[in-house]
């Protein structure tokens, strides 16, 4: 995670075209970089509840919710084909898919309104809200 | 005996029983407590208990029950059908573990160990069959952990109960027989029309009997190991067997609640300068793990 100075280059041409993907966001490291047979092993042992989803990874009871990316925005899963060599070069980001909601795992309790990643994504509505131009009625 | 309800999910666990004769809600009972599949590393774990009227001993030994262990796989069913065929004052129940709830069980943040889980398995049979109506007087019970803290565990549970927790139970008792022989066919049932969830492509389905020493098992476990997922729910991760072979072939998980692998700090490390004297983002953000992304 260097601060490097060198240009980033998002490459979102193909935004329309992108496949959706399905994501889901577990409450562990997995010290793995590259595809996993999520659809053969995970998906099919998910359980719906009444109140909440659940699974298990690795012999651990996971409760997850579904998550949807706020209105007005998209998820991306950005990929980086080639390193570069040097701190300077200019580094391309290819957009592999695209995603709006996501399910969110917990160890043993389903995700709350208190867990990090639901209160971040309240944040676009509050930007909204501080961001916006306040009318004279208002004042 | 219909398998039906827990394999519709067999990743939870699922209480089953014969009905309850009449003669058994009549007259005071003994009741049998064994388990099936504690050992293995595969499929559930099963407890049963078998009850009959104090009365009708002697026409139960006619039946000739003896320890499920001692019996070939034909021999329990055929025994099994026996008891179903004494149906008027034999009755029986049945809860099925899975292996799924064991792993999660014995892996969670509050550890819930198996002598516990099966405790807690066993007052909830007693309990299930007394409030169906039987009139228990006499339990026995072949013993988990050791066996006099196990029967206190129950007698503090059923004060108005005659227990008696033995190691061996299940060959001294022919009502601990008949608890051991629906116990095993269960278990035997269950694992034999497994279904599993998970599409393990081209595995092939001979695990053997699910003990960590049959070579089937062993040649199973090597074989449908993925390296990130591991095993499918058939499998007790929580046994030292899976674990074994999951740290040397599967790659490295941490969970959140996984303690940390960093040695002690340095006691010089507490006055050394803090490393960053940028201004830290307010707390809203923090809280929301929210940052200002600059690199990649």
């Amino acid at each position: 995670m260097s601060e490097s100075s060198s240009p980033i280059r998002l490459d979102l041409s193909s935004l329309r075209e992108a496949p959706q993907d399905v994501l889901h966001l577990l409450p562990c490291e997995v010290e793995h970089n590259g595809s996993a047979p999520v659809a053969r092993y995970f998906t099919p042992a998910i359980r719906q509840g009444s109140q909440e989803k659940s699974v298990s990874f690795r012999g651990r009871s996971l409760k997850g919710q579904e998550v949807i990316v706020p209105q007005g925005y998209v998820g991306l899963v950005l990929k980086e084909d080639q390193r570069p060599c040097t701190e300077e070069e200019e580094r391309t980001v290819r957009l592999k898919s695209t995603f709006g909601t996501l399910t969110v795992w917990n160890l043993e309790r389903a995700p709350s309104a208190d867990d990090g990643l639901l209160l971040a994504l309240s944040w676009p509505g509050i930007a909204e809200a501080i961001h916006a131009p306040v009318s004279r009625k208002e004042q | 005996m219909e398998l039906a309800e827990f394999e519709r999910d067999n990743a939870g666990s699922c209480r089953l029983g014969s009905p309850v004769p009449e003669l058994c809600r009549a007259g005071p009972c003994c009741l049998g407590i064994d388990e099936a599949g504690r050992g293995p590393v595969l499929g559930p774990m099963v407890y049963g208990v078998c009850y009959c009227p104090l009365a009708k001993q002697e026409e139960l030994g006619a039946l000739k029950m003896a320890d499920s262990k001692t019996l070939t796989e034909a021999e329990r069913e055929q025994l099994f059908g026996t008891l179903d065929g004494a149906r008027d004052f034999v009755g029986w129940a049945l809860h099925i573990l899975s292996p799924n709830l064991i792993s999660t069980s014995m892996q969670q943040r509050a550890k819930y160990n198996l002598n516990a889980l099966s405790h807690d398995t066993a007052i909830g049979l007693i309990q299930h069959v007394l409030d169906a109506g039987v009139q228990v007087a006499e339990v026995f019970v072949d013993t988990v952990g050791p066996a006099e803290k196990y029967q206190e565990k129950l007698k503090r549970h059923f004060p108005e109960l005659e227990v008696t927790v033995r190691p061996k139970a299940d060959s001294l008792f022919p009502i601990v027989s008949a608890a051991s022989i629906c116990a095993k066919v269960a278990r035997d049932r269950a694992v034999k029309n497994w279904t599993f969830p998970e599409d393990l492509g081209d595995v092939r389905m001979e695990y053997g009997s699910g003990y960590p020493n049959d070579p089937k098992t062993k040649e199973w476990l090597a074989q449908c190991l993925d390296p990130v997922f591991g095993y499918p729910q058939f499998v007790r991760f929580s046994w030292s067997t899976a674990q074994t072979i999951l740290e040397s072939k599967a790659v490295p998980v941490r969970c959140e609640d996984d303690p940390a692998q960093k040695g002690t700090r340095s006691v010089l490390s507490f006055f050394a300068r803090k490393e960053s004297s940028k201004r830290q983002p307010h707390r809203f953000f923090h809280e929301r793990k929210l940052e200002t992304v600059t690199g990649l």
